[in-house]
C-alpha cells in the first residue's frame, strides 16, 4: 500500500503540470497578496483573519481547480487504458481507490501549503509578522470544507463522466459571478470584505455568523458524504 | 489448474452477442493458441477469463469454483496481457513493475523461481522453487523481456515494441500460473518475436498459456492445442497436427491461366495483405468455391495457392500447412 502511494504521490506530483500549476498559483497568491490583501480588507490590518480570509477565498477556485486536477490523473484515458491491467490484480479495489485518494489530499494539501507558505512569506517581509495562530481559523473555513468537497463530488464525477471532472473546475469561478445569499458568501468572495463592516469594530476579531459557519459545515458534511459514496461504489 | 467453460453467452449492453454457448475445457499444463479473424469473440473470451467481464448466461469454473466465488484467487494466479493496454507514463519501467507487484501482492506473497534460473537469462520458464524477493522479482521480469537498458527509461519515452514488452513484463510478474497473452508480439520485430514465443513456450511447460494471435507462425511451433473461434462459437479445438489433418487434400496449387481456361465465372482474384484473412472474392469453377490464399507472381505466370472443399482438376495437390488449414476451416465457414 505505501508503495502503491508512492508511486501515485510521484505520478501526481512530479510532473510538468505540478511545477506549472504551483508556479501559476504562486504568482497569482503574489499577485493577490501586492496589490488586495497589503492595503488590508474592510479597514482591517493587511494580516488580520479578515484579509488572510479574503486572499484565501480568492485562492480558493484555483486550488479548487488544482485538486480536481490531480484526479484527472485516475480519469484520464490513458488512466482507464492502464486499468485494464490494475483490474486484474488481486488487490482490493476499495483499498487501491482509498491509496489513490490519499494521494491525491496529499497533492491538494501541498499546494495548500504552499499558498499558506508564500502568504508567511509575505507577511514576514512586509511586516515581520507571524502570529499564525490566528489565521488558522479562516483556512478552517474557508479551504477545508471547499477541498474536502470538490474532492469527494470530483471522486464521484471522476466515475461518472471524466469530462464532469472538468466542468466541475468552473464551479468556484462560476460562484464568484453569482451574487449568493449572505449565508454562502463566502463562496462569491464578498463575506471578507461585507461582514466586518457590519460589526461595527474597528480591526474586529474574527468571528463567523451561525448560518454561515453552518452553510460551511454542511458543504465538509457533504463533501465527507459523497467521498463515502465514492469509497462505497468501489467493488469489494 | 483447471478452467472449465460451460455453455457461457456474452452479449454486450449494445446487443453484440460475441459469443455464443462457448464451451471449452483448458488444463495446465498447457500452451493453448486461439486463432480467428477480428470480432471472432477471441479477445471477450480472455476478457471473461480475466474476470474483467461476467458473462450474459453459462458458468465458468475456476478448480471447480464458480469464477465469482474464484475471482480473487484466479487474479492471484493470473498473468493478463491484453491487446490494448495503458501504462503510466510518469513512471520508469521498474517503477511500474514495483507498482504492478504490489499490486498483484507479490512483495507479501512471496513467488518461486529456481535458484539456478535466477542467474540465468530467462526465469520464468522454470519454478523450481525458492522464495524470491519482490525486487528480484520485477528484475526478472525486466530480464525475461530484454528490457534492462531501459529499466530506468520513464515508460512515455519507451518504442511501441517497449511499451508491449513492459507489458509483458507484468503479466510475467510472480510467475503466475495462468497467463493470459492477447497478441502479445503485436508491434515486436521479427527476432523479438521468436524469443517470446519460445519464453511463452518454456512458461507453458508446468502452467497454463492461453495466447491469442494473428500470426499463425506463433502459434504452429510452441501451441500443444489450438481453439479456432469465428463469430462467437468454436470452429475447431485440438492439436494442430489435427488441424492439418482435417485440411488434408483441400489444398491446391494452379497457374492461374490455367485456371482462367477452365471456369466461366468473372475473375475477382485477389489477394489480401493480411494471408490470414480469405479473400471476400472466392473463385467459383464449376459449382465449388476455392479460395485463393496465396498468389505469385513468377516467370511463367501467377501461379496460386487455394483451399477447397473439392480440388478442380487444375489444381495440383499440395501438403497443407497450417496456414493453409486454418483457413480452410475459416473458409468452410464463410461458404457455408
Amino acid at each position: 500500500m505505501n508503495k502503491i502511494f508512492r508511486y501515485e504521490c510521484q505520478r501526481l506530483l512530479w510532473n510538468k503540470f505540478f511545477f506549472g500549476f504551483l508556479g501559476v498559483l504562486l504568482l497569482y497568491g503574489w499577485q493577490v497578496l501586492e496589490g488586495v490583501t497589503l492595503s488590508g480588507i474592510s479597514h482591517t490590518a493587511p494580516f488580520s483573519p479578515w484579509s488572510f480570509g479574503d486572499y484565501l477565498s480568492r485562492m480558493m477556485p484555483l486550488l479548487w481547480t488544482g485538486a480536481l486536477f490531480f484526479l484527472t490523473f485516475f480519469t484520464s484515458s490513458a488512466a482507464r487504458r492502464a486499468a485494464v491491467l490494475t483490474d486484474a490484480a488481486p488487490f482490493s479495489p476499495r483499498g487501491y481507490a482509498l491509496t489513490r485518494c490519499a494521494a491525491a489530499l496529499t497533492g491538494t494539501c501541498l499546494i495548500t501549503f504552499a499558498c499558506l507558505a508564500e502568504t508567511a512569506v509575505f507577511y514576514r517581509w512586509y511586516f515581520g509578522w507571524q502570529d499564525w495562530g490566528t489565521l488558522i481559523l479562516p483556512v478552517l473555513t474557508v479551504l477545508v470544507p471547499a477541498l474536502v468537497f470538490s474532492l469527494g463530488s470530483g471522486w464521484l464525477l471522476g466515475r461518472i463522466r471524466p469530462w464532469l471532472l472538468y466542468a466541475w473546475m468552473l464551479f468556484p469561478f462560476l460562484c464568484r459571478t453569482l451574487p449568493l445569499p449572505q449565508t454562502a458568501c463566502i463562496w462569491n468572495g464578498s463575506f471578507f470584505a461585507r461582514y466586518p463592516l457590519t460589526l461595527d469594530v474597528l480591526d474586529p476579531p474574527f468571528s463567523l455568523p451561525f448560518s454561515t459557519a453552518a452553510v460551511q459545515t454542511v458543504v465538509l458534511g457533504i463533501g465527507v458524504m459523497l467521498w463515502g459514496i465514492g469509497m462505497c461504489w468501489e467493488r469489494k | 489448474m483447471e478452467i472449465n467453460i460451460k455453455n457461457v453467452s456474452m452479449t454486450y449492453p449494445n446487443g453484440k452477442q460475441a459469443l455464443k454457448n462457448l464451451s471449452l475445457w483448458l488444463r495446465s499444463p498447457s500452451l493453448v493458441g486461439l486463432l480467428g479473424p477480428n470480432g471472432a469473440g477471441k479477445s471477450t473470451l480472455m476478457k471473461l477469463l480475466s474476470a474483467a467481464l461476467l458473462p450474459t448466461s453459462g458458468v465458468i469454473e475456476i478448480n471447480g469454483q464458480p469464477l465469482p466465488q474464484a475471482e480473487k484467487s484466479l487474479k492471484a494466479r493470473l498473468g493478463y496481457l491484453p491487446q490494448d493496454f495503458g501504462l503510466f507514463d510518469e513512471l520508469t519501467v521498474e517503477q511500474f513493475l514495483e507498482y504492478m507487484a504490489t499490486l498483484k501482492g507479490i512483495s507479501s506473497r512471496g513467488s518461486t523461481s529456481s535458484p539456478s534460473s535466477a542467474a540465468s537469462h530467462n526465469t520464468f520458464a522454470s519454478r523450481h522453487s525458492t522464495m524470491s524477493h519482490h525486487t528480484t522479482t520485477v528484475k526478472d521480469a525486466i530480464r525475461a523481456v530484454n528490457l534492462e537498458k531501459n529499466a530506468k527509461s520513464r515508460i512515455r519515452t519507451l518504442s511501441g515494441g517497449q511499451r508491449q514488452r513492459t507489458g509483458i513484463a507484468q503479466a510475467l510478474l510472480g510467475s503466475p500460473d495462468f497467463l493470459i497473452l492477447d497478441e502479445p508480439t503485436v508491434g515486436l520485430d521479427p527476432e523479438e518475436r521468436i524469443r517470446f514465443r519460445n519464453l511463452f513456450s518454456r512458461a507453458a511447460q508446468d502452467r497454463l498459456v492461453l495466447l491469442s494471435t494473428h500470426i499463425i507462425e506463433d502459434v504452429q511451433s510452441v501451441c500443444n492445442q489450438l481453439i479456432v473461434m469465428n463469430h462467437g462459437k468454436i470452429l475447431f479445438s485440438g492439436t494442430p497436427e489435427e488441424l492439418i489433418q482435417s485440411a488434408s487434400g483441400h489444398v491446391g496449387v494452379f497457374w492461374e491461366k490455367e485456371a482462367q481456361n477452365n471456369h466461366t465465372a468473372p475473375r475477382p482474384l485477389c489477394i489480401t495483405e493480411q494471408p490470414l484473412h480469405v479473400t471476400n472474392q472466392p473463385l467459383h469453377v464449376t459449382n465449388q468455391t476455392l479460395h485463393i490464399t496465396a498468389r505469385i507472381n513468377t516467370a511463367n505466370g501467377v501461379r496460386c495457392r487455394a483451399v477447397a472443399d473439392t480440388l478442380p482438376p487444375f489444381a495440383q495437390p499440395e501438403e497443407p500447412s497450417l496456414e493453409d488449414a486454418y483457413l480452410y476451416l475459416i473458409s468452410r465457414e464463410v461458404t457455408q
